[in-house]
């Protein structure tokens, strides 16, 4: 919970979070250094000085370590894990979706913990879906279209086997298909600008949710177009809010242009944590005002009520949380006492 | 020295074409190697994964221009610290298209995306010409109205006005429509007319993507910077 100077609390719910393993001693190859190494560079390019952490504790850090920089030290009230296995580069996969689930029994009612597919798994993968919302209750689920596969170096949501597990996501109520748009998705040719996968995927399924991680950087412009077109797309922080910090112009840029195209009801926050910490990225982001002329130019507004929808009130609608219910539930757990 | 010199200017006529900066002042060229008529240029980008397409184009267009330099016999490229460096390096340097570097991975040739990033290139700087002459106090009407000739006349544009609109002149003419005195100045990227009533409507749609080139730069940008002025400069050995 945040609270403003004026005692008003904001109900915070982190969307997009990680308990991963990236360490040297699960690193299948090359590329899995590389990936925690770009993380890491990611990290340390856009976090203030005082928050930054040492390469070893960033690989690798325990669950402890989690509970703490979000509930406790970080006004986060709920989070939202958003695995990614990654097994072609790491032994034991880099994010696992059972030691989510053991935290999220041991502090009930402070998780949503997320399954992930890969189409590429075929029909072994369509059972494991099945499982996830049956031992898991699984809500939504985490793509990642840029994974390696063997010689295949990503997938699209319009291949036939993702609409089979998007039908099947669909019967199971999984309806919160957040979906990472990073680089590479083959054909490499056509990489880097098509998001119309995207955009395919949500006027095939309207009874599913598409929260584009990232808003689509390093595609925004064309993420922009497709959410403005559909209206069950989703703009996910992660990534994009860190630059509250570093470039704080153009942030108020990007936000000013997602409530222009995508509107104040369809944005989600998500540290990306452990690539940053709660903590500062809401102490700024409920800091933060929008320079005039940006204002002027593009008409959007960051008042306390569109801070309140990003925060907390989107997600809540998303995975059928009621606030008030959630808040007397967590008010008195073991962790709000710690804080 | 003269050689370094005019492959250097080579070099700074190639574009990342993603975020419409060159080369040499994004500061990816890591290293130039000439050994007689042979030069070898070592580069290399913000993260490990940047899009390989992209990567490929860079590594093309350093070779092809530098390859106009009359004294250049052979040029070898050497993309450093990337996913696919192994591919773009034997295919760039052997001549080889992208097809033929990525046969499973491709559908097609490059030229389509290169279009793609120019009109974006075209679409961003005037956007940026055009908030500049709002902000200095033109009216939509007389913007349309101007002519080249007028562009290029108008007192008082700033040094940032004329650097901008050189900018806008030189991509407008890589699109292919000539910069003829008499010409009007601001047109779409297809060539078609802009018009009053929908200006402020086609305004919001470039901003986007100005936008989203230029937040694409600072990301890039300070993740190069991150990802390197920590460690030492790799030797030339390293792609060897």
């Amino acid at each position: 919970m945040f609270k403003t100077a004026d005692g008003e609390e904001i109900f915070v719910i982190d969307g997009h979070i990680a308990l991963w393993d990236g360490s040297p001693e699960n690193q299948l190859n090359i590329h899995g250094a590389q990936f925690i190494n770009c993380f890491y560079d990611y990290h340390k390019n856009l976090s203030p000085a005082e928050n930054l952490w040492p390469k070893d504790k960033f690989e690798k850090y325990d669950a402890d370590t989690l509970v703490n920089d979000l509930f406790v030290k970080g006004y986060v009230d709920m989070a939202i894990f958003q695995p990614v296995f990654l097994t072609d580069f790491y032994k034991n996969g880099f994010g696992d979706i059972e030691k989510n689930a053991e935290l999220a029994k041991k502090y009930p009612g402070r998780f949503i913990g997320n399954g992930t597919f890969d189409p590429r798994d075929g029909e072994r993968g369509l059972e494991y879906l099945e499982y996830l919302a049956v031992n898991h209750g699984v809500k939504g689920v985490k793509l990642y279209t840029a994974e390696w596969r063997g010689s295949s170096k990503g997938y699209k949501l319009t291949d036939p086997w993702a609409q089979r597990y998007l039908e099947k996501c669909e019967q199971l109520g999984i309806v919160n298909i957040h979906v990472h748009k990073g680089p590479t998705i083959t054909p490499l040719n056509r990489d880097a600008f098509d998001v119309a996968d995207i955009d395919d995927a949500a006027s095939s399924f309207p009874g599913l949710n598409f929260i584009v991680e990232h808003c689509g950087l390093p595609r925004l412009e064309d993420f922009c177009w497709i959410a403005t077109q559909e209206s069950n797309v989703y703009a996910g922080l992660a990534v994009a809010i860190p630059f509250i910090h570093t470039r704080p112009r153009y942030f108020a840029e990007i936000i000013s242009e997602l409530l222009y195209w995508v509107g104040e009801d369809r944005i989600l926050f998500g540290s990306d944590y452990a690539l940053w910490e709660p903590k500062w990225l809401i102490e700024k982001f409920m800091a933060f005002e929008l320079p005039e002329d940006i204002q002027q130019e593009t008409g959007a507004n960051l008042t306390l009520s569109v801070k309140r929808k990003i925060l907390g009130e989107n997600a809540a609608r998303l995975y059928g949380i009621d606030i008030e219910a959630q808040k007397a539930k967590i008010r008195s757990d073991k962790v709000a006492i710690r804080g | 020295m003269q050689q370094r010199e005019e492959v250097f200017a080579k070099l700074a006529e190639v574009y990342d074409p993603e975020l419409d900066q060159s080369l040499t002042e994004l500061g990816f060229i890591n290293q130039v190697a000439i050994n007689g008529s042979d030069v070898t240029v070592s580069f290399r980008l913000p993260t490990y994964w940047c899009s390989p397409n992209f990567a490929f184009i860079m590594a093309e267009d350093i070779r092809d221009r530098i390859s106009e330099l009359p004294w250049v016999k052979k040029v070898a490229v050497c993309l450093e610290d990337h996913c696919a460096s192994a591919e773009i390096n034997e295919g760039v340097s052997n001549g080889k298209t992208f097809v033929e570097t990525f046969p499973d991975m491709s559908s097609g040739q490059l030229d389509e995306l290169r279009k793609t990033f120019r009109v974006k290139a075209f679409v961003s700087r005037q956007e940026r010409l055009l908030r500049h002459l709002i902000r200095l106090g033109f009216t939509h009407s007389s913007i349309l109205d101007l002519t080249i000739r007028d562009l290029l006349e108008l007192p008082n544009l700033e040094s940032e006005g004329i650097m901008l609109t050189k900018q806008y002149l030189s991509i407008r003419q890589a699109l292919g429509y000539d910069n003829e005195p008499k010409k009007i100045a601001f047109i779409q990227s297809d060539g078609k007319k802009l018009d009053l009533e929908s200006f402020p409507g086609y305004l919001a749609n470039i901003r986007r993507t100005r936008l989203s080139m230029e937040f694409n730069g600072h990301y890039c940008r300070g993740l190069f910077e991150t990802r390197y002025s920590m460690e030492p400069l790799s030797e030339l050995e390293v792609c060897k």
